[in-house]
């Protein structure tokens, strides 16, 4: 090797470098290809001047800092930083071969079996090598989230990529339920602080005196047609209805505002562009600084919100371009903030005939039948239900 | 309806509490075997001719079977008319919508048309006569129609007809002929046999057959049209006409609704018509009020009485909750009402102003909150996402808004509230908020007030309402079809929360939304861990909630070369809901049934005559106490009953 394709070959490299960074901004794109025809373009080989060219590429090919890469449109090579490939000039053989896939995979790591599939090597071999480069600090393992039990390698400078750890939910490649659980709680909190008018009460008065609660009449004094009409559970007498539409006296304010009846959340009215969006959201959890340090990203808060919204907790609304979101059923949740979400139901849970009655949840529901096993007179839950 | 082992169980056990248990008896074998003659029903209850007689009488009285006699043999076939009998659970229901919508002398009528089955006007109005005449007695006898002479005080007869012919008016009541009385299958049969006789060598060739279909269907709608003519010609005076206005505002405040006689609606022609209760109409009030409720859950109570105007403005029109065979074309189309109309239904008490936060002017998009959504969601997607996204750019030039709602929601002490009427703005009116002054809002606010309850109805995801129309300061009509979807998929919800608790509703929610999902995908969207989803998974799946589809990727099917897809299958899990709530409902029958036994020596005292009516009195105190106990059972049990029909109504009727 003489001096001059010696420094030939330096030029091609700071050339492809400086091509690499043409801002100068310190970030280079090292996955950027280079073809041949670039690297004539880059006024270092004279042009036409095959020979040379494929002499100093495979200088640099052989010194790791260039990386050969087939395409379609034929050869093209990639940059190597020259720390790494500094890297690569220590190892032996078996090591650079291991290394290289390893480095080749990038963020997504490797698995064992794959590594001794590509090499061809004994399984102890792989082994060992992969020891040596763990004892050099080359390379360190991982845990996949899709496959725990494979022990998976990727190269110690980086960090394993979000397919590889599961995104900002996963620690350590499980699933962080207190995490998530936290963070619901501050994200619902906060959805619920914005898309929410919080009344204290002074007004429910007049509003509860709109409806006339159903009291059911007690049968005390009841006649037999009474109980016989009560019997067939169709017929009660009118004084059992609602007694509905009588004119409301109006409340004068003040004299509302002393009856408190308790504090109360109040739907927004329509149009109400103050509900809370993702980008918000994301930036006020950032600002409370609730996850120490890991920085949670919009498509994490916006995870985080679908599954509220699965959850039937918040609903999406859509206010002209603005996408916000607001706790559902505003009015029946609970007016306090800062509620777990875990410990308590927030809202008044929902009932129908099926969740209430002992048989909508019996588990022996199926074998219920008049002469079997099970049956309506001899049934121990309705028993504990009609005491 | 569709009659399973447990629907046809509970017809037989819901018309055995009120008719007894010989009309049940008959009813049962008629649900089991079908299209009987006498004769079989003989057979097959080893009962003599003359008792099934009687039995098919009362069952016949109530509607509750068909029957149809054939011309050529005059055999007569009797047929379960399983709708019927089941309808029977929501007579309370239906004397408390009446009551409450119609006023307590009209529940008191209809209460009679219940007991009677069916009955002619002119004995209809003598029974209530008699029944407001003596009070006591007369409320419970349910047969034989005590014909009182004393005509003197006719004021209770005129208005009874005065009623009856508001009713019908409604659609409350019909008139029956006979055809009522036949099943509809058999009505078809016999309208295309007496076409097929203007065809004597057979229908043949295309243009024929069109011809045939044609001819057919146009029977069909007359045949409808038949039983609602008298209803036409009464609605004309009483719900469009001069006399409607007055009566609509005494309607819900006043509980003696319509005093007014003018009986000469009904002459003595038309008063010799017989009539029923039109459970079809019924239903669609029942619904009204379901749809109300829910409104109340999710938004407000407030919110929800402005529901209710609209929707009683609506139901003007709407005559049947679900297109079905049963009604013609133009009966269901759902026509849109204006904000006067809603305005005119609305509850006078109600105070509209409450119930919805405030928020300043700069903070409300008045054009998103107004936006007309002319056509339905999902008929013209495409369409309305242009408009949205022309929205949008309008947005981007003028922030500042020029509506500001007229919502002062509490305590504002001095707030002048600039309202203008949408988008015309034409319109100013300034509204002063003082402390301790009882301000008596004008009719212009109150307008305002309750447009805003309905934007924010329209603005909800649940899509109560659509505002689809500026006329009038805006139009308002309701996608039923939609709607009850929604409802549907919230009972369901609940069901699943309650069962499965909050991860089961979110992984059945998140298969709705995506459609069918394996078992890698479903962990990572649900944020959980994949064995706590497999884990609850199966748990549903084993419970009928779910289903699981296996897609083998290869020709070895082994399990772990197998995609395994989960899903939703929302009729399925429908009709199987829906069967366990008759089955639900058959043990709570079951269990009261019961109950009655094991109370048989309280009860038989208290049957007694000398008893009735004054059980604290006679009784022992323990013997009354026992009494007491087993009527608290009783009601907790029909209470169920009631709830688990809500539940029916919902997922098959509304």
């Amino acid at each position: 090797m003489d001096d001059q394709t010696s420094i030939l070959k330096d030029q091609l490299y700071s050339a492809c470098e400086q091509k690499l960074d043409p801002d100068g901004e310190g970030e280079k794109a090292y996955d950027r290809l280079f073809s041949q025809d670039d690297l004539f373009s880059l006024d270092v080989v004279p042009p036409k001047d095959l020979k040379t060219l494929m002499k100093l590429i495979s200088m640099l090919t052989n010194d790791y800092l260039f990386i050969p890469v087939n395409t379609n449109n034929g050869p093209a090579w990639r940059l190597r930083p020259e720390i790494e490939a500094a890297k690569y000039s220590s190892l032996s053989v078996n090591q650079r071969m291991i290394y290289s896939l390893i480095d080749n995979a990038g963020a997504d790591g490797v698995w064992n079996q794959q590594l001794r599939l590509r090499t061809n090597m004994e399984e102890n071999l792989v082994k060992k090598v992969l020891k040596e480069l763990e004892g050099k600090r080359l390379i360190s393992s991982f845990t996949h989230v899709e496959n725990a039990a494979r022990k998976m390698w990727i190269k110690s400078s980086i960090k394993p990529s979000l397919k590889a750890t599961g995104g900002a939910w996963f620690t350590d490649g499980d699933l962080d339920e207190s995490l998530i659980g936290m963070i619901s709680e501050v994200v619902y909190t906060l959805v619920k602080k914005h898309g929410a008018y919080f009344s204290d009460g002074s007004r429910s008065k007049a509003r509860d005196g709109s409806i006339s609660p159903v009291l059911p009449k007690k049968v005390i004094k009841g006649s037999t047609s009474d109980a016989a009409l009560a019997a067939r559970g169709k017929k009660r007498t009118a004084d059992d209805m609602e007694v509905d539409g009588a004119p409301e006296v109006p409340v004068s304010p003040s004299k509302a505002r002393k009856a408190k009846s308790g504090p109360v959340l109040l739907p927004m009215p329509a149009g109400y562009k103050g509900y809370i969006t993702v980008p918000e959201l994301t930036a006020q959890i950032a600002r409370s600084n609730v996850t120490k340090g890991t920085k949670l990203k919009e498509s994490d808060i916006k995870q985080l919100l679908d599954v509220l919204v699965y959850d039937g907790r918040i609903e999406y609304v859509k206010v002209g371009k603005r996408e916000g979101y607001r706790a559902s059923r505003i009015s029946k949740q609970d007016p306090t903030f800062n509620v777990s979400l875990d410990t308590v139901d927030t809202d008044e849970p929902r009932h129908n005939g099926l969740t209430t009655a002992p048989c909508g949840r019996c588990p022996v529901f199926d074998l219920c039948e008049e002469g079997g096993p099970v049956w309506a007179g001899g049934c121990e839950y309705f028993d504990r239900w009609l005491i | 309806m569709i009659v399973t082992k447990n629907a046809a169980e509970l017809c037989v056990l819901l018309i055995g509490e009120l008719y007894g248990q010989l009309p049940s008896r008959l009813f049962a074998v008629l649900l089991a075997k079908g299209r009987s003659t006498i004769k079989h029903l003989a057979q097959n209850t080893s009962m003599g001719p003359r008792m099934v007689r009687h039995g098919l009488v009362v069952l016949t009285q109530q509607n509750l079977i068909y029957h149809y006699t054939d011309p050529d043999t005059s055999i007569t076939h009797f047929e379960a008319n399983s709708e019927a009998a089941y309808n029977i659970v929501r007579h309370g229901k239906i004397l408390n919508i009446i009551h409450r919508n119609y006023g307590e002398d009209s529940a008191r009528l209809v209460h009679q048309v219940l007991n009677l089955g069916h009955v002619k006007i002119s004995d209809l109005a003598k029974q209530y006569k008699t029944a407001r005449q003596e009070p006591g007695t007369a409320n419970g006898a349910a047969n034989g129609i005590s014909s009182d002479t004393a005509d003197n005080d006719s004021d209770y007869e005129g208005e009874a007809l005065d009623m009856v012919a508001q009713l019908i008016a409604v659609g409350i009541l019909e008139p029956v002929n006979a055809r009522t009385f036949q099943s509809p299958e058999d009505v078809r049969a016999g309208i295309e046999k007496d076409i097929m006789e203007s065809y004597p060598s057979g229908v043949r060739g295309a243009k024929q057959k069109a011809d045939f279909f044609q001819k057919s269907a146009e029977a069909w709608k007359e045949y409808q049209d038949e039983s609602r003519e008298l209803k036409r010609q009464l609605e004309g005076h009483y719900l469009f006409g001069p006399g409607a206005k007055r009566r609509k505002l005494a309607n819900g405040s006043k509980t003696n609704g319509f005093k007014a006689t003018n009986t000469h609606m009904l002459d003595e022609e038309k008063r010799e018509v017989a009539v029923r209760v039109n459970y079809d109409k019924c239903l669609v009030e029942l619904r009204n009020h379901r749809l109300t409720r829910y409104v109340a859950d999710e938004i407000g109570e407030v919110t929800a009485q402005v529901y209710e105007a609209a929707l009683s403005a609506l139901a003007k029109n709407v005559n049947i909750c679900q297109a079905s065979e049963k009604s013609n074309e133009d009966t269901f189309v759902t026509r849109s009402v204006t904000t006067m109309e809603i305005f005119e239904n609305l509850r006078p008490g109600l105070d509209v102003s409450s119930g919805i936060g405030k928020a300043p002017p700069t903070k409300i998009n008045a054009k998103s909150a107004e936006r007309i959504q002319a056509n339905q969601p999902g008929h013209d997607a495409e369409g309305e996402g242009e408009d949205m996204s022309e929205d949008d750019d309008d947005d981007d030039d003028d922030d500042d808004i020029e509506m500001s709602n007229g919502v002062q929601s509490n305590g504002v002490h001095e707030t002048e509230t600039k309202i203008t009427s949408g988008h015309n703005g034409s319109r100013e009116t300034k509204v002063k908020f003082e402390e301790n002054v009882p301000v008596a809002p004008t009719k212009a606010d109150r307008l305002q007030q309750m447009r805003q309850h309905l934007l924010l109805l329209a603005e909800s995801n649940r899509r109560f309402i659509r505002h689809c129309g500026m006329r009038d300061q805006g139009e308002w009509t309701v996608d039923f079809d939609s709607l009850m979807r929604t409802l549907k998929y919230s009972e369901i919800d609940t069901l699943i929360e309650q069962t499965f608790g909050k991860p089961g509703l979110r992984l059945t929610r998140i298969l709705r939304a995506k459609g069918k999902l394996d078992d890698k995908t479903l962990p990572a969207l649900a944020l959980m861990k994949k064995a706590d989803v497999h884990v609850k998974m199966v748990e549903m799946e084993l419970a009928g909630f779910l289903e699981v589809q296996e897609v083998p990727r290869d020709n070895n099917r082994t399990a772990s070369r197998t995609l395994f897809l989960w899903f939703f299958e929302e009729e399925k899990l429908l009709t199987r809901v829906t069967d366990n709530t008759y089955k639900s409902m058959v043990r709570h029958l079951q269990r009261l049934e019961v109950e009655r036994r094991r109370k048989k020596n309280v009860l038989a005292v208290v049957e007694r005559k000398d008893v009735q009516g004054m059980e604290e009195e006679k009784l022992r105190g323990d013997v009354y106490n026992e009494y007491r106990e087993f009527l608290d059972i009783e009601s907790k049990l029909l209470g169920q009953v009631d709830r688990l029909d809500d539940l029916v109504s919902v997922f098959q009727n509304y």
